[in-house]
């Protein structure tokens, strides 16, 4: 029997095997796809979309995924495959909620009006929203690769097998992306400070 | 592999071991940011499928290839069933079609999600991982055959984590809930960010403020309220309230003196002084009647050295220690004995916590 100490440890065939038996409507195949791709799928939508909507976008996500699997001729692509249902179901989230604005409706306004749904309640707590939105001011493509890293706790070999880019791309967006967060962090921690750290 | 725009194989960045892989020594600066933005990560919940999808049908597909070596399909079919069980329980699948929660629409238009009811919808389904809020003008309420119904007040946010046969649990965010339970003591848990509270077959309101912090109020039976360790009882009439990383205070009969609430109050105050703790105590000590007992009890293992013995006197004065109750065992806090104190008081039977104690998965805690 393969170790399975954590789903991404499992060799690619297997993986592969997995998505053909979740082809074939094995729905505990799919449950183990779930458990290996809800973090990249999480942490995609987390650099899209405001916070309090992520979870449900994700469980939407999987639920596209599903019917359509049978589509997916060369199952080496599910990776990319999934993370691109999940890059588009961000877009038609945005284009929505941009309908839903125009419509007079009654709703709470938090995931029109601010990233983050939950005030911050503590100097940590003000911390990690602070550090979040600063990584969603970034372009898209070094806050994805840094959503993944610092908050799905992905590492970058990880990030390369799950979203398809390459190592190379997963190092430059990290390398990249680090430099400008540093940047803002500092400069929002400068603001605080009167400019004295 | 998908060649990125970004992609620059000339360039290789250099990017510490500890940022690459988390291999070499740890990095401060990347440590600290994941420390800090490790509660947005994705909390490893189940998917549920719709009942109608969620039986798998058999395909045309296997049906039209009977002919492939039944061997092979079956040692796939065999690794994918089998994965689960070598998987830590935290990556486990729970593909759930689950069995879905009613909400009733009672006021306005909650929100599932992302989607809000529409006015002339009165009922609707809330599957495992979905959340349901309301915003200053929309109330709903969920029910469930086997566990109750749960009130949802305005500007709430409520999240359905787990709906099994024998474990049901919320999670409150923000707002206000009240739950009247039918379910057998200890199937139903409510997270809130300071505390979980755990049913022991009761009816109950539970609030928690934008702060984190939060108060339970018990109408009938009892609620255990529980956070690292830390855990308070609070059987019909009483409240108590919870603070973010300090767990539930000490529970009070609301008839008791204000000033004895009061006084109370300043000693489960973190912040309190121990001039100002020692006075807030010997306050509760003298305003206390029997019924206080409830809140003497939980005071003995708040405190220590002269200030438990004490408030052990106080509480030995006003109920009796049972047969099987020692003094120096109280004030060693002889788990056996604290619980045939508390049986004593006849407000609830421990054992029924300590069983959910037993039961309940150790990691559980809230956020």
């Amino acid at each position: 029997m393969l170790p399975m100490n954590s789903p991404v440890a499992t060799p690619a065939a297997s993986e592969d095997g997995l998505v053909c038996a979740a082809q074939r409507g094995d729905r505990s195949a799919f449950g183990l796809l779930y458990a290996r791709y809800a973090r990249m799928v999480h942490g995609i939508l987390l650099s899209r979309v405001p916070y309090s909507d992520v979870d449900d976008l994700v469980q939407d996500v999987f639920l596209q995924a599903l019917p359509r699997l049978s589509s997916l001729r060369d199952v080496s692509k599910f990776p990319g495959w999934l993370a691109a249902i999940a890059r588009n179901r961000a877009t038609d989230f945005h284009r929505r909620a941009k309908s839903f604005d125009e419509l007079p409706t009654d709703t709470t306004g938090e995931s029109n009006t601010s990233t983050l749904a939950v005030p911050p309640n503590s100097h940590s707590r003000t911390e990690a929203h602070a550090a979040l939105d600063a990584i969603l001011s970034l372009p898209e493509t070094y806050r994805e690769t840094l959503v993944l890293r610092l908050v799905e706790g992905m590492t970058g070999p990880e990030i390369a097998a799950r979203t398809g880019l390459t190592h190379g791309s997963v190092r430059v967006n990290l390398h990249r992306g680090m430099q400008q967060l540093r940047q803002l962090l500092g400069r929002k921690a400068a603001s605080l400070t009167g400019g004295e750290l | 592999m998908t060649k990125h725009p970004n992609d620059a194989q000339h360039e290789m960045p250099r990017i510490s071991d500890y940022f690459w892989d988390r291999s070499g020594t740890p990095d401060p600066e990347i440590q600290r940011l994941e420390s800090l933005l490790a509660e947005f990560r994705h909390a490893d919940g189940p998917l549920t499928l719709p009942a109608e999808i969620a039986a798998p049908a058999p395909s045309a597909h296997v049906l039209q290839f009977s002919w492939i070596p039944r061997l092979a399909a079956a040692a796939v079919l065999l690794l994918a069933v089998a994965i689960p069980f070598f998987l830590p329980s935290t990556h486990m699948p729970a593909l759930l079609a689950g069995p879905a929660w009613n909400i009733a629409n009672i006021e306005g238009h909650p929100q599932i999600g992302a989607q809000s009811l529409s006015a002339n919808q009165s009922t609707a389904k809330l599957y495992v991982g979905q959340t349901l809020t309301t915003n200053s003008s929309s109330r709903a309420s969920l029910s469930e055959n086997d566990l109750g119904e749960i009130q949802i007040d305005p500007d709430s946010r409520v999240r359905l984590l787990q709906s099994g046969p024998n474990h049901k649990r919320l999670q409150l965010d923000l707002g206000t809930i009240h739950a009247a339970i039918w379910a057998p003591p200890g199937q139903f848990v409510v997270d809130t960010p300071s505390a979980i509270a755990v049913d022991l077959g009761c009816a109950y309101t539970l609030q928690v403020a934008p702060d984190g912090s939060g108060t339970i109020r018990t109408t009938l039976g009892w609620v255990g309220f529980h956070l690292h360790g830390r855990d308070s009882f609070i059987p019909a009439g009483a409240m108590c309230s919870t603070q973010p990383k300090i767990g539930p205070g000490t529970p009070y009969f609301e008839d008791a003196s204000a000033s004895f609430r009061e006084a109370l109050h300043t000693f489960d105050q973190a912040g309190s002084s121990f001039d100002t703790a020692t006075a807030a105590l010997a306050t509760v000590l003298a305003q206390a009647r029997s019924r206080d007992g409830l809140t003497l009890w939980h005071l003995l293992s708040r405190t220590t050295g002269p200030a438990r013995a004490q408030v052990y006197a106080r509480f030995a004065a006003l109920v009796p220690p049972p047969h099987g109750v020692t003094r120096e065992g109280i004030l060693q806090l002889d788990p056996h004995m604290l619980d045939l104190y508390w049986n004593a008081l006849d407000l609830g039977e421990i054992s029924t916590w300590r069983y959910w104690e037993q039961s309940s998965d150790p990691k559980s805690s809230p956020h």
